[in-house]
């Protein structure tokens, strides 16, 4: 064996001097110190030998296998006198990167406003009964009222609550957590709902809400106020205003839809400082529509066994879609379920 | 609705530029959707809430805009004059549940033709169009007034008349011309012989009013709300009239609608009232009482409305009022306002007349308990989800938001899995829930490789619904999703891997198993629990959704991971070095790479980690063997390993490797 690696370590130096391209000595490489090499062979053999002699040998091959290598490395070090330079104006390879969708991170931000504000965050669940999707929020059986909100039905054994459904907002989740938990409560709650629209630019038959409410014996109608705005100044800019209009929905009395003044236009509507010029994203009107709320419906309270002489909240319900649409300038609903990688890599957060 | 504010300056003058009374109605609640100019006329297009049956009369809007406007508006009601009996004609109400109270008047000699300009105007300006005189008369009354009227030719009229509900299969032909077959869902207007209304929806063409009628039989009635809801949806049919009486309408001014529509019958058609028949009882609006303190008022709205300006809001509404001691009212409603009913019916009213942008904006200090139980910190899966969303992420992975709903057959009709149905779908291709992440995954990814994408990795946190003997369940899951040649198997496995290190599950098994639409699979154990399983999309559903790439496809049940999900602990790291050794095997494919595993885990002492450092192909690999080198690292907590130490174990593996069967040491 010894005599083998003699001549092995003549070969390996006669044709590692001869060599004179980089080719050349990865060929070299290959065939001294690759899979198939000789010392490879030889290495092959120890496992069939004695004690004493494989470690002995293990050592002496380990060794051989050093020496060959670092001379290989230094002649290879030699050779590179002409190092190539690199053509630094290739274009760059592709990273890759992770992303979180922009309707979840959307929806997580202003979760996460609230949060800070002191509301606890509860998901419910999108496989509603009627009594919790209707009835409870004051929203009777075949009441005109219900027209608002078209439901998926689903085939399932009807139990004590009605029909089985698909959730059409998510204030079924306020009356989940006020049947289970007593006041003081404060809770913001998002998720799917479903309603059967069909699919065009503006709608879709799934899309994302938040749902909020707090109840108390102290809540009123500016603390509803001042809760928004103080959401709305941290999610767009510290320089928006908030506009509460009269409005009715059966769980709130009162009721208000809420407008943002127009984070395009900052509120100036046509009269921006291009003179005449309509922002196109309020329409010219300086608010955009972005909320519904109000003080929770006494009847709602009861529905949920919460003393209504004693007890008051406020509740608020917003689209994730909407919104996003409105922060981003995004024109079309359908771009949130393609997936396509055009627009997920745009908002890389 | 559509309101004329030509017609309002019948009951109120309006001084206001449009514009401004368009904003002032939007700030109170009436939200004006448009408003623009016809003739000397304005049109102003309002959104009425389904409290608000008030506002689909003029008299209504009229109240409402003078409380706007802080006048004060009365309008009075009629008196029921004496008027002659109608004898030859009798009104029969089969239930008085679907129909309380039913007046008709009998007008004879009229002339029909197009009637007076100004009621044509009227009628066209909100949205109904013209007709001839007497339709446009009731039209304009029951604009006016809130309640719908009909006119019938009576000489089209055969016998009493009834308020019945359709019999099987009856059939009718409404005015629009439109065929009808009914069922007992459908309240109607008959006489002896034959349906001549849809009740409260629409009047029949056997006994419309046309240009040879020279008789009329007016109906005025109080239907039900919800009779006239199931009839007309039952019917296919939405009219002026039915949305009106949906909303129910106010008996209040029922008498005022049916006089007023002869009175100008007579004026502009011509004609004499016969007589008067009456079925039913008008029904009695009860006077409702509401107790108000202005010291609720203040903390329900969180500011102080002065007593001079409630009682000016409250009166501008139309409600009467006493005052009880010091702050304390009683409150009577307008009876033609169904919806003020409690205290907070009365501080809504007073808060939007007063003014929402006058209420200042507060941050509460929201109280809670000290153990609310509201979120659970230990099973917060809120958080555990965004927190998980947020690492992958990081791993590189998309995350990606597809539709909850999909077809039912959509995975194969012959599929042991469906989803749970919907009853209503709107199209076939989501007519179901889904069972699995997976559909969803498949299309995005088939969404990008058909815009030549390659190489993708996504990934979706969202529920999944299940149907079984137990009964329904909705569970949260993570879905991955990678494109790509076969050994992405691999990276995917290496990111489940990853994922239950992130939720530092440190006991976990991989299983492997035939699992459907995939053809290499595997089940993702931990203590005997199923968390979940990943595979290669087998062939069958790659050609169903015309796949470019291969699929690899893992699923985990967050609920049970978050559950099993322990707290991380630091663990010290060695400070004595690691020592690696290769091995090079040739694996015939009825070996496992599980068995190499199973021998070197229980031979190699000290062994912290085993990497695959190269796959080998060529000509001296021989067929259905797959060739690589392992390289395992070998560590001690206590000491500083030498090379005598690991080669003695290290050799041991060797050996037994060797006497498997179909393995073959290089």
């Amino acid at each position: 064996m010894e005599q083998e690696l003699k001549k092995l370590k003549e070969d390996f130096e006669r044709d590692l001097a001869e060599a004179k391209s980089g080719t050349e000595l990865e060929t070299l490489k290959v065939k001294y110190l690759g899979r198939n090499s000789r010392l490879a062979e030889l290495f092959s053999q120890i496992p069939a030998l004695s004690g004493d002699q494989r470690s002995f040998w293990g050592r002496r091959l380990n060794q051989v296998k050093k020496d060959l290598a670092a001379a290989w490395e230094k002649a290879t070090g030699s050779t590179d006198g002409q190092q190539e330079s690199l053509d630094v104006t290739f274009p760059s390879s592709a990273v890759n990167s992770g992303s979180r969708h922009i309707i979840s991170s959307t929806s997580q931000k202003i979760c996460l406003i609230f949060q800070k504000l002191g509301f606890d965050i509860v998901e419910g669940n999108e496989i509603e009964d009627e009594q919790h999707n209707f009835e409870a929020l004051n929203i009777p059986l075949e009441h005109p009222s219900r027209d608002a909100f078209d439901t998926f039905y689903l085939n399932l054994a009807e139990k004590n609550n009605g029909k089985y459904l698909l959730r059409s907002h998510t204030s079924p989740s306020q009356i989940r957590v006020m049947q289970k938990n007593k006041p003081p409560l404060a809770v913001i709650s998002p998720g799917r709902v479903y309603r059967p629209d069909v699919v065009d630019a503006t709608h879709s038959f799934m899309f994302h809400q938040i749902e909020g409410f707090a109840v108390d014996t102290e809540i009123n109608f500016s603390q509803l106020k001042g809760v928004l705005l103080c959401f709305a100044r941290e999610f767009f800019s510290q320089d928006v205003n908030l506009r509460f209009r009269p409005h009715f929905f059966p769980f709130t009395e009162p009721s208000a839809e809420v407008d943002v003044s127009c984070i395009i236009c900052k509120g100036q509507g046509s009269k921006t400082k291009t003179q005449g010029k309509r922002c196109s994203v309020c329409k010219g009107k300086g608010w955009l529509e972005i909320l519904g709320c109000g003080m929770i419906h006494p009847k709602v309270l009861e529905a949920c066994a919460i003393d209504s002489k004693k007890y008051r909240g406020f509740a608020f319900g917003m689209g994730v879609e909407r919104i996003a649409m409105l922060k981003y300038g995004i024109d079309d609903i359908r771009l949130f379920y393609e997936n396509d990688l055009r627009f997920l890599e745009q908002f890389s957060l | 609705m559509k309101f004329s504010l030509n017609f309002i300056q019948e009951f109120l003058k309006v001084n206001l530029p449009p514009e401004q009374l368009a904003k002032k109605l939007t700030m109170a609640g009436m939200e004006v959707e448009g408003f623009e100019k016809s003739g000397s006329d304005w049109i102003f297009n309002i959104e009425v809430t389904t409290n608000r049956h008030d506002w689909l009369s003029i008299a209504g809007i009229a109240q409402e805009i003078a409380a706007i406007l802080g006048k004060n508006l009365r309008i009075k009601s009629p008196q029921d004059k004496k008027q002659p009996l109608l004898l030859e004609r009798k009104v029969i109400i089969e239930s008085n549940q679907d129909c309380s109270y039913y007046l008709g008047r009998s007008i004879k000699g009229v002339n029909i033709g197009p009637g007076s300009q100004k009621i044509q105007s009227l009628v066209v300006n909100c949205g109904l169009a013209s007709i001839n005189n007497v339709v446009d008369i009731t039209n304009y009354c029951m604009l006016k007034w809130g309640n719908p009227l009909h006119a019938f030719d009576q000489d089209k009229l055969e016998g009493n008349i009834y308020v019945r509900r359709a019999k099987k299969n009856e059939f009718f032909i409404g005015i629009d011309g439109k065929e009808r077959v009914l069922d007992k869902e459908n309240l109607v207007i008959a006489d002896s012989k034959k349906i001549i209304a849809l009740a409260g929806v629409i009047g029949s063409k056997n006994t419309e009013v046309d240009d040879s009628t020279k008789n009329i039989f007016l109906e005025a009635a109080i239907f039900s709300p919800l009779t006239v809801r199931r009839s007309r949806r039952r019917a296919g049919v939405d009219t002026e009239s039915s949305y009106r009486f949906e909303r129910r309408v106010s008996p209040e001014y029922l008498e005022f609608a049916s006089q007023e529509a002869t009175r100008l019958i007579k004026e502009i058609a011509g004609g004499v009232l016969k007589g008067v028949t009456k079925a039913g009882q008008k029904p009695k609006i009860s006077p409702k009482k509401i107790n108000i303190s202005l010291n609720g008022l203040e903390t329900y709205l969180g500011v102080k409305v002065p007593e001079e300006k409630f009682k000016t809001i409250i009166a501008s509404l139309g409600f009467k009022f006493q005052a009880k001691a010091k702050g304390q009212y009683l409150l009577f409603p307008p009876l033609q306002r169904f919806d003020l009913i409690r205290e907070v019916d009365v501080y809504e009213e007073v808060s939007r007349i007063y003014g929402y942008e006058k209420i200042p904006p507060q941050i509460p200090f929201l109280r809670k308990a000290m153990d609310s139980r509201v979120v659970d910190r230990g099973k917060d899966i809120y958080r555990f989800n965004s927190e998980l969303a947020d690492y992958l992420a990081r791993l590189g992975f998309k995350e990606i938001i597809s539709y909850s709903l999909q077809g039912r057959e959509e995975l194969g009709s012959n599929s042991t899995l469906l989803g749970i149905e919907i009853i209503n779908p709107l199209r076939k291709q989501e007519n179901s829930l889904r069972f699995s992440l997976l559909t969803g995954m498949i299309k995005s990814l088939g969404h990008n490789l058909n815009r030549s994408q390659s190489g993708l990795q996504f990934f979706e946190v969202a529920h999944i619904y299940l149907n079984d003997r137990k009964g329904f369940s909705e569970l949260p899951a993570l879905a991955l999703g990678r494109s790509g040649k076969e050994d992405e198997f691999f990276l995917l496995k290496g990111a489940v891997e990853k994922v239950l290190q992130y939720a530092s599950v440190q006991i976990f098994e991989f299983r492997e198993e035939k699992l459907p639409f995939f053809s290499d699979g595997l089940t993702i154990l931990s203590k005997g629990k199923v968390l979940g399983f990943l595979g290669k999309l087998d062939q069958e559903t790659v050609k169903r959704f015309s796949l470019k790439e291969d699929l690899f496809f893992a699923q985990l049940n967050l609920e049970e991971l978050a559950k099993i999900s322990g707290e991380k602990r630091y663990k010290p790291i060695s400070p004595y070095p690691a020592v690696w050794r290769d091995i090079s095997i040739a694996l015939k494919k009825q070996v496992s790479f599980k068995e190499v595993e199973e021998v070197i885990k229980a031979r190699c002492k000290h062994l912290v980690d085993l990497r695959i450092v190269g796959f080998y192909q060529g000509k001296n690999i021989p067929a259905q063997t797959t060739a690589f080198t392992l390289r395992i690292f070998y560590q001690s907590t206590d000491k500083t390993l030498t090379a005598q130490e690991v080669d003695i174990f290290h050799n041991d593996a060797r050996q037994a490797l060797s006497q498997i069967k179909g393995l073959e040491l290089r």
